[in-house]
């Protein structure tokens, strides 16, 4: 009812006289089209990112760091450590490992699916490795989907030796390694190998992330295998002690935590942090990135609301007369009102139009010098409908205003 | 057609209350031609945008066409001013952003005419007032008296019953001021009522009836000492 069709050729006629500001206006539309489109699609890509699923019990969990311990005695003192930690009440699970993910702590080495694969192949799969203590598997809260996680002689067989990787036959993967190295094909018994190094795996768990992620291509991100390791033979690779608990109970347990390993290490310095605040740290650049472009939205779109209510005011201001004339001719306050609207719907059209074009461009260079990835063609059409709306909004005001401009001003002599 | 009884009109500022109309009668028949006179600030540009329904009034009564106008709202107001009334300003009020062809239109889209429809209103119009070949100039581009038979035009149009004219002659030449009056003698003659405001008593004596206004009231012609009284006490005025 608002928009109204048959007054669309005398006001395009009646723009024809008012070209410069009709320009600027349909650019500003345009324009915050574009950025609106492709800032969004940045958002919503960086809230992905962010929102990437890992699985393992983050909300339980809560890490300790503890360094200047001697390595010749973790043997012993991991044990007696882990004992300890399990007495703090709320403590479900407690275990040690090498790294986290999103812990930036990377462990990366690369295997191939045949025997004669050397580390250097070029067919090898990068993944990321992540050795267990003892409990491990309970502790992180890991899936497993096939097979079975490692059990108890695994744990105690498995060593460092002279080499990077352990002295073990045994491997667990997350499920999109798996389908990576077999694809199609189920993964458990098979074997991968890297020169002289051979594990076969016995278990699949659902993915887990990298200690580093890759934001451009997500399914890399979930490369990664599980070792067992001993106590003993772990050479101080674990970094970090990790206890599993109720999500309410988690700063307590921190606390506690820190507390105790520092009674028992005299010397040694322990650091607890929860694993929320690791994986929040590693997208914190990610979300104050998200929160810079919604703050170029809102400008954006603000400026332009600003606009469109400052050209229709002074158009208002500028055709008063122009509209008494047309209310003493018959027009009713709707008809005043539906002009002015309608006004702005064909000055948005144009706008988002070139804007839709715009954005696309925006994204192809984009595409070409920055790694993004292809904005979904629904943007486009979403961005115009925002913009017509705030269109429709911002001419709200001054429009009234015009309609309220009496018949009898067609008379006042200028 | 028009009949207005005791109706006053009160301009209210802060400072002043004017009464621009007061213990105002008229009775303007079904195709009458009547002219308004009266002095500057008398009240015929009040009487004309009330009678036209482009302005309230403050008290009184006020029929148009048998119906008591203060009853009605505004979108009735709207579409009685765009069906049955055709105005015609001293000042022309054309729409300077469209051309010749679209200010015409500008009512008959209002009243929701169709397209054939009104693009045969406009020719036979502007034919009319002899501006056919003049359809796409802006009004910019037209002498004052082109842009007054285009004013004419647009009126005509609409082929309204009542037509309102507030001193269509004021801003133009004797010789262009003729075309215009033989334009609305041509209005009557096809039965429409004509109320038309002037200062020329050339112009109002081709009317069939003169009414006079002084100081917002319809003064009796016949009642010599009163009039010029009046007409004496506005003559110094203007000698001031
Ligand atoms: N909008 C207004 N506000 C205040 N006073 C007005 C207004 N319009 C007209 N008047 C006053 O009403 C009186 C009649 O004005 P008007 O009808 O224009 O006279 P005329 O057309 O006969 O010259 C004048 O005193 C004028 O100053
Ligand atoms: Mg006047």
């Amino acid at each position: 009812m608002a928009i109204r069709s048959t007054e669309i050729r005398p006001i395009l006629a009646s723009l024809r006289k008012h070209r410069i500001p009709a320009l600027l206006i349909v650019l500003e539309i345009a324009l915050a089209c574009a950025v609106l489109c492709n800032a969004v699609f940045m958002i919503s890509q960086r809230v992905s990112d962010i929102q990437l699923p890992s699985a393992i019990d983050q909300q339980g969990l809560v890490t300790v760091s503890l360094r200047g311990t001697d390595d010749k005695l973790v043997g012993s003192d991991i044990p007696r450590n882990l004992a300890a930690l399990r007495g703090i009440a709320g403590v479900q699970q407690a275990a040690v490992t090498t790294s986290l993910p999103l812990s930036h702590n990377n462990w990366g080495w690369s295997f191939g699916v045949s025997p004669d694969s050397a580390v250097a192949n070029r067919k090898n799969i990068n993944v990321s490795l992540y050795f267990l203590g003892e409990g491990g598997g309970k502790a992180l809260g890991l899936h497993v989907l096939q097979g079975r996680f490692f059990n108890a002689d695994e744990f105690a067989g498995s060593k460092f030796d002279t080499a990077a990787l352990p002295e073990t036959h045994v491997v667990v993967m997350t499920r999109t390694a798996a389908s990576r190295f077999w694809p199609g094909q189920s993964a458990l018994g098979k074997t991968i190998y890297s020169k002289p190094f051979y594990y076969t795996v016995v278990g699949v768990v659902d993915d887990v992330l990298r200690p580093n992620v890759y934001t451009q291509n997500t399914s890399k991100s979930y490369d990664a295998i599980y070792f067992p390791m001993s106590a003993a033979g772990s050479k101080g690779a674990f970094s970090y002690y990790i206890l599993r608990g109720a999500p309410k109970d988690r700063d307590r347990i921190m606390r506690e935590a820190e507390q105790k390993l520092a009674e028992l290490n005299p010397g040694a310095v322990a650091k607890g942090k929860i694993y929320m605040d690791i994986r929040n740290d590693y997208f914190a650049d990610m979300r104050s990135m998200a929160w810079m472009l919604v703050l170029v939205c809102a400008v954006m779109l603000a400026v332009t609301a600003f606009g469109i209510v400052g050209l229709t005011s002074f158009w208002v201001g500028q055709r008063r007369r122009q509209i008494g004339i047309r209310r003493a001719v018959g027009a009713t306050r709707g008809q005043i009102l539906g002009y002015f609207r309608t006004e702005n719907f064909l000055l948005s059209t144009a706008g988002v139009l070139i804007g839709m074009l715009l954005a696309f461009g925006i994204n192809l260079y984009l595409m070409q010098h920055y790694e993004m990835s292809r904005m979904p063609w629904y943007y486009l059409p979403a961005g115009a409908v925002t913009l017509w709306l705030l269109g429709q909004l911002a001419v709200l005001g001054p429009a009234l205003r015009a309609a309220s401009v009496p018949p009898v001003e067609a008379t006042r002599s200028v | 057609m028009l009949k207005m009884n005791h109706l006053s009109k009160v301009y209210r500022t802060e400072v002043v209350e004017t009464y621009a109309l007061r213990d105002f009668n008229i009775d303007v028949k079904e195709g009458e031609f009547v002219a308004v006179t009266g002095p500057s600030g008398s009240g015929k540009t009040t009487f004309l945008t009330i009678a036209g329904l482009l302005e309230t009034f403050s008290g009184g009564e006020y029929h148009l066409d048998g119906i008591e106008v203060s009853q009605l709202n505004d979108n009735a107001r709207s579409k009685i001013r765009n069906e049955k009334i055709g105005f015609i300003f001293q000042a022309f009020n054309l729409i300077p952003d469209l051309n010749v062809y679209d200010n015409i239109e500008v009512p008959l889209r209002y009243r929701g005419m169709k397209g054939a429809e009104r693009k045969q209103r406009i020719m036979d119009s502007l034919e009319r007032v002899g501006l056919s070949s003049r359809a796409k100039h802006y009004p910019a581009e037209l002498s004052g008296g082109q842009q007054q038979r285009v004013a004419i035009a647009r009126a005509l149009a609409g082929s309204p019953r009542l037509l309102l004219a507030d001193e269509p002659t004021g801003n133009l030449d004797t010789q262009m001021a003729r075309g215009v009056l033989e334009l609305i003698e041509d209005i009557h003659r096809d039965g429409a009522t004509i109320v038309m405001v002037t200062h020329d008593p050339e112009l109002a004596a081709r009317a069939q009836r003169n009414v006079h206004i002084i100081d917002g009231q319809v003064v009796d012609l016949s009642e010599e000492p009163r009039f010029h009284a009046h007409a004496g006490e506005a003559a110094q005025g203007q000698t001031l």
